[in-house]
C-alpha cells in the first residue's frame, strides 16, 4: 500500500515516511496542513527534536493515514 | 613499486618557488591605479532596526570619496542557494536590521585606509535595539525574539535521514547508551584574511581580485546581487591564502568593494583586520549532539538515533548543508540496521556558522566516536576490534545514501593496532585515543543550479613540447595546482615541468564549483586526466601515421619518449612528434577538453575516504592541561597523487583538529565573541604540534583520477574525539564537550573524586 503527502501527492509506501517529508519540506502549504488537523507543526517538531523516539512522527503518521481516503 | 612515473614522486609545488621568494601576488599584494581604500563600518548591537544611517560628516572629512550603505544596493537577499531561494537570506549591507556583532552596515572609500578607518567614526546610525538570543536552545522557546520573519521558533532549515526499522533495531539491541554533546565553533584561521579589490569601468565591466576558493561561484554571486551579466565579471584569484570552506561565499570585502566601486569608478581594495576575520565572517557551526546507540553484547551495532541543534547564527551560509552532512557522517564508519538522524538548524544573533574542513563530520566524530569507545569499555570488549566487526566493507550499501566502491578501512584497523602494540607501556598520565571515520571525495550538491560540468579542464600542447593547463580547479594553498600538473603529466607521458597551470582567473578557465568538499583531486582530476588523454589521443594519431606501425599495436608516451607498448625500444622522441603534428593540423594547436559531473552516484559524493587515527595525549592531573605527545593516522586515500602535498594535508588538518578538539575556543558573551585576536584563541603552535605520521592504506577507487580520492579534508574529522578518547582511558573522564579546556577536566577530576568518595 501506498501513501500520498496530502498537500504535494508525493507517495511512499510508509505513512511515517509521508510524516518525515512532511516535517523535512517544512513550506508553509505542508505547516498549514498539519495545523489544520489541529496539531501544531512547531510543536510536534520541537518535541522531536527534543525528546528520544519517534512520537511526534508516528502521531502525524496516524493522520496522515486517516486522510488518506480524502485524497 | 610506483608503476607511474610522475604520479606519488615527490614533486615539489608548482607555485613553490613564486611563494617563498615572495613574488606569489596575493589579493593583499594588488595595487591597482587611482585606487581607493574602502572599510566596513559593523553592527555594535546583536539585533537591532536600523532606523537611519548619516554619512554626512564623514563625506566632509578630506580623502573620504564616497559611502554606500544598503539603499546603494537592490537589496538582493543572496546565498549559494540559487536553487533553493529561501535559504538566501542574508543582505549584505541589510536596510532593515542587523542580527549580529559585526554585520556590516555602511562602507567608506577613501584615498588611505586610515582616512576610511577615521571616517567611519563619523557616520551616525539610529538604531532601536531588540531583544536579542544567543543559543539555539533558547531561541526555540515559544517566547524567544523573532530574527527573521517567517521563521517560526526561529528553525532555519532541518534535515532528516533515516534508514532501516529504527525501533525494532533498538529492540533488538543488549544495551542502550544515550549522551548529550556540545561542540563548539571555530574560527577558519586563513593565513590571509578575507581581501577583494574591485575595479568598475564604464564599458560596465567589473574585475574582482579576490581571496577565494571558487572564482566561478563569485562570479555568479556577484553577478546575482550586483544585476550584472555574470560574462561581464572577471574573477582572478591566483594566489589564495587559505580558505577552509570560509571562502565560498559572497563576503563584506568582496560585495563592499564592488558596490564602492560600481559607484565610484574607481578601484578600490578591502582587506579584513584579523579581528573583522573573526567577527564577521562566518565559523564552523557549534552543535547539541543527542546520541543514542543500541549494540548487542558482542558488540554488534542495532541501531542509532541522533538529535541536533545547530547554533546556526544569522544566516543560513553553508550551514544547510553541514546540518545534512553532520547527520550522514554521524553514521560513517559503520553499519547500522536502523538509523534515524533529525537536524534543526537554529538562528541565533550570533556570528553567522557555515562549513568549515570537515564540513559537519568533526562534530559528529566527536560525539560518535566517544560514545563507541565508551560502549567498547562498558562492555568489556576490544574498541578496535568492535569498531571492525561493525566497519564499512568495499561494495557496502549505505541504505538509501551512498554505494561505497574502495574501502581500507579494515587495513587501518590493522595499522594502527601494530602502532598501539609498538608503544609498550606507558608513563603515568599518558594514554593512546583512537578515532575512525571517512568523508566524502566531492558533493553531489548542485545548490548553485550551475549549468556547466562540475569540473572542467583544458590541455593545449605547444610546438616546443610544453602543454598549458586550463582548469577551473582553485589553488588556495593545498597543493591543487600541482595535482593538476601531476595528473596531466602522467597522463600525456611529459615531466610536470612541461606543464604550465593556468587557474583562478574566470575569464580564461573554464567553470568549475571549486574548492569546497574534498572535490578537486576526484573531480577536477578526472576532468584533467580526460583531457590530458583528448590530446594525447590526437598526438598518437599522427604517431601512428609516422611510424609506418601496424594498427593493431598501441602506442604511448612515457617520459616524453613516444613508444609502442610491446616494444618500447621502438619509438620517437615526443617533442618532434609535437611539431610533426602541428605541421599536419595546418598550425593549429592541439587542443584537449575534459569535464567531470557525478552520474548515478548516490545522494552525497561519487567516493569515500577512511581512515582511523591514533593519539597519544599526556594530562597534568594538576593543571588539567593537555600535550600532544605522537598521533599515526592509517590513511586510505585510494591512490596518492600528489605525495609531498598529501604529507602536508594530513599535517595541516590534524593541527586544525587538535585545535578543535583541546585549544580553539570561541566564547561570547551577550552575542560579542570575547577573544578575536591571535594572543586570546589558541591555535595551536610548531612546539605542540607532535608527530603526525601517515601509514598510507593502498587501495584503488574506480570513480577517481588513477584510483585516488580524496586526502584533505577528512583528516580533520577523528583528532577531537581521539583527543577525548586518550582523556578517558588516562584519567577514566567521560568528555562531552568540545574544545576539551583544562578547566573542564579539572572540574570533571574533581567531581569524579567526589563520587567515588560517595561509593565509599
Amino acid at each position: 500500500m501506498s501513501f500520498k503527502c496530502p498537500v504535494c501527492k508525493k507517495e511512499w509506501n510508509a505513512s511515517l515516511q509521508v510524516a518525515r517529508h512532511m516535517f523535512g519540506t517544512g513550506d508553509k502549504p505542508h505547516k498549514a496542513w498539519v495545523d489544520s488537523q489541529g496539531l501544531s507543526f512547531i510543536d510536534l517538531m520541537i518535541e522531536q527534536a527534543t525528546t528520544p523516539g519517534n512520537k511526534s512522527y508516528v502521531t502525524l503518521a496516524e493522520i496522515i493515514e486517516k486522510a488518506q481516503d480524502k485524497l | 613499486m610506483n608503476k607511474y612515473a610522475v604520479i606519488n614522486t615527490h614533486v615539489h609545488n608548482v607555485d613553490g618557488i613564486a611563494k617563498v621568494t615572495g613574488r606569489a601576488t596575493y589579493t593583499f599584494d594588488v595595487k591597482l591605479p587611482g585606487m581607493l581604500y574602502g572599510k566596513i563600518l559593523r553592527s555594535p548591537h546583536p539585533h537591532a532596526k536600523i532606523l537611519n544611517i548619516d554619512a554626512s560628516r564623514a563625506l566632509k572629512l578630506p580623502g573620504v570619496i564616497g559611502v554606500v550603505t544598503g539603499k546603494d544596493t537592490l537589496g538582493v537577499k543572496q546565498g549559494i542557494w540559487r536553487r533553493y531561494k529561501d535559504l538566501c537570506d542574508e543582505q549584505i549591507l541589510p536596510v532593515d536590521k542587523v542580527r549580529y556583532i559585526g554585520e556590516p552596515v555602511a562602507a567608506v572609500a577613501a584615498v588611505t585606509e586610515e582616512i576610511a578607518e577615521q571616517a567611519l567614526d563619523l557616520i551616525d546610525v539610529e538604531y532601536e535595539v531588540l531583544p536579542a538570543v544567543f543559543e539555539p536552545l533558547d531561541a526555540i522557546k515559544k517566547d524567544a525574539p523573532e530574527i527573521h520573519e517567517g521563521f517560526e521558533r526561529n528553525i532555519n532549515v532541518t534535515r532528516h535521514i533515516e534508514w532501516g526499522d529504527v525501533e525494532t533495531a533498538f529492540e533488538e539491541a543488549d544495551y542502550i547508551r544515550e549522551d548529550w554533546f556540545k561542540c563548539g565553533g571555530q574560527a577558519h584561521m586563513c593565513m590571509e584574511t578575507r581581501a577583494a579589490v574591485s575595479s568598475y569601468t564604464p564599458e560596465g565591466k567589473l574585475t574582482v581580485y579576490s581571496s577565494t576558493q571558487s572564482p566561478y561561484y563569485m562570479q555568479g554571486l556577484l553577478a546575482g546581487v550586483l544585476g550584472l551579466k555574470e560574462g561581464n565579471i572577471r574573477v582572478i584569484s591566483h594566489y589564495v591564502g587559505g580558505g577552509f570552506g570560509g571562502k565560498f561565499e559572497l563576503d563584506g570585502a568582496i560585495f563592499c568593494s564592488a558596490v564602492l566601486s560600481m559607484k565610484l569608478f574607481r578601484p578600490v581594495k578591502i582587506v579584513y583586520t584579523r579581528e573583522e576575520d573573526f567577527i564577521a565572517t562566518k565559523r564552523r557551526t557549534p552543535m547539541y549532539y543527542y546520541v543514542r546507540t543500541g549494540v548487542k553484547k558482542d558488540g554488534t551495532f542495532c541501531a542509532r538515533e541522533a538529535k541536533v541543534f545547530t547554533n546556526g547564527g544569522a544566516y543560513t551560509g553553508m550551514g544547510a548543508t553541514a546540518l545534512y552532512l553532520t547527520g550522514f557522517f554521524h553514521s560513517f564508519p559503520y553499519r547500522w540496521r536502523g538509523y534515524r538522524y533529525d537536524g534543526y538548524r537554529v538562528y541565533t544573533n550570533t556570528l553567522p556558522s557555515t562549513s568549515m574542513r570537515g564540513f559537519g563530520a568533526p562534530q559528529a566524530m566527536f560525539c560518535s566516536e566517544q560514545q563507541i569507545e565508551w560502549i567498547a569499555a562498558d562492555l568489556g570488549l576490544d574498541p578496535i576490534e568492535m569498531r571492525r566487526k561493525n566497519g564499512h566493507y568495499p561494495g557496502y550499501e549505505v541504505p538509501g545514501q551512498a554505494t561505497i566502491a574502495s574501502c581500507g578501512l579494515d587495513q587501518c584497523f590493522d595499522e594502527i593496532q601494530k602502532w598501539i602494540k609498538g608503544k609498550g607501556k606507558l608513563p603515568e598520565g599518558r594514554a593512546i585515543g583512537i578515532s575512525a571515520c571517512g568523508f566524502m571525495s566531492g558533493g553531489i550538491f548542485n545548490w548553485f543550479d550551475t549549468p556547466y560540468s562540475f569540473s572542467s579542464a583544458v590541455v593545449t600542447i605547444n610546438q616546443d613540447g610544453t602543454v598549458e593547463l586550463y582548469v577551473g580547479a582553485q589553488e588556495i594553498g593545498q597543493g591543487s595546482n600541482t595535482t593538476m600538473a601531476i595528473i596531466c603529466a602522467e597522463t600525456l607521458g611529459v615531466k610536470v615541468e612541461d606543464i604550465k597551470v593556468h587557474s583562478g582567473d574566470t575569464d580564461h578557465c573554464p567553470a568549475d564549483l571549486g574548492a569546497w568538499g574534498s572535490r578537486q583531486t576526484l573531480m577536477a582530476g578526472n576532468a584533467v586526466k580526460m583531457a590530458a588523454e583528448d590530446a594525447k589521443k590526437q598526438l598518437l594519431e599522427f604517431a601512428q601515421a609516422k611510424m609506418g606501425i601496424n594498427i593493431v599495436y598501441d602506442l604511448d608516451i612515457k617520459n616524453r619518449w613516444v613508444h609502442i607498448v610491446a616494444r618500447p625500444e621502438r619509438g620517437m622522441d615526443y617533442f618532434e612528434l609535437v611539431k610533426e603534428a602541428l605541421r599536419g593540423k595546418d598550425g593549429q594547436r592541439i587542443v584537449g577538453r575534459g569535464y567531470y559531473t557525478p552520474h548515478r552516484k548516490g545522494m552525497i559524493s561519487p567516493a569515500y575516504s577512511y581512515m582511523l587515527q591514533g593519539v597519544e595525549v599526556e594530562i597534568d592531573r594538576e593543571t588539567g592541561k593537555i600535550k600532544l605527545i605522537d598521533s599515526l593516522t592509517a590513511h586510505d586515500c585510494g591512490q596518492p597523487i600528489n605525495h609531498l602535498g598529501l604529507i602536508g594535508q594530513l599535517e595541516g588538518a590534524f593541527s586544525m583538529a587538535a585545535g578543535y578538539g583541546y585549544l580553539e575556543y570561541m566564547p561570547y558573551e551577550d552575542g560579542k565573541l570575547m577573544n578575536p585576536n591571535l594572543v586570546d584563541y589558541k591555535v595551536i603552535r610548531a612546539t605542540e604540534m607532535p608527530e603526525a605520521a601517515v601509514a598510507e592504506i593502498d587501495t584503488y577507487e574506480p570513480e577517481g583520477p588513477y584510483g585516488a580520492k580524496e586526502a584533505g579534508e577528512g583528516l580533520t574529522n577523528p583528532t577531537a574525539a581521539a583527543i577525548g578518547n586518550a582523556i578517558f582511558h588516562a584519567l577514566g573522564l567521560q568528555m562531552k564537550e568540545c574544545p576539551i579546556r583544562p578547566e573542564m577536566i579539572l572540574k570533571a577530576l574533581k567531581e569524579k573524586e567526589e563520587k567515588e568518595k560517595e561509593g565509599k
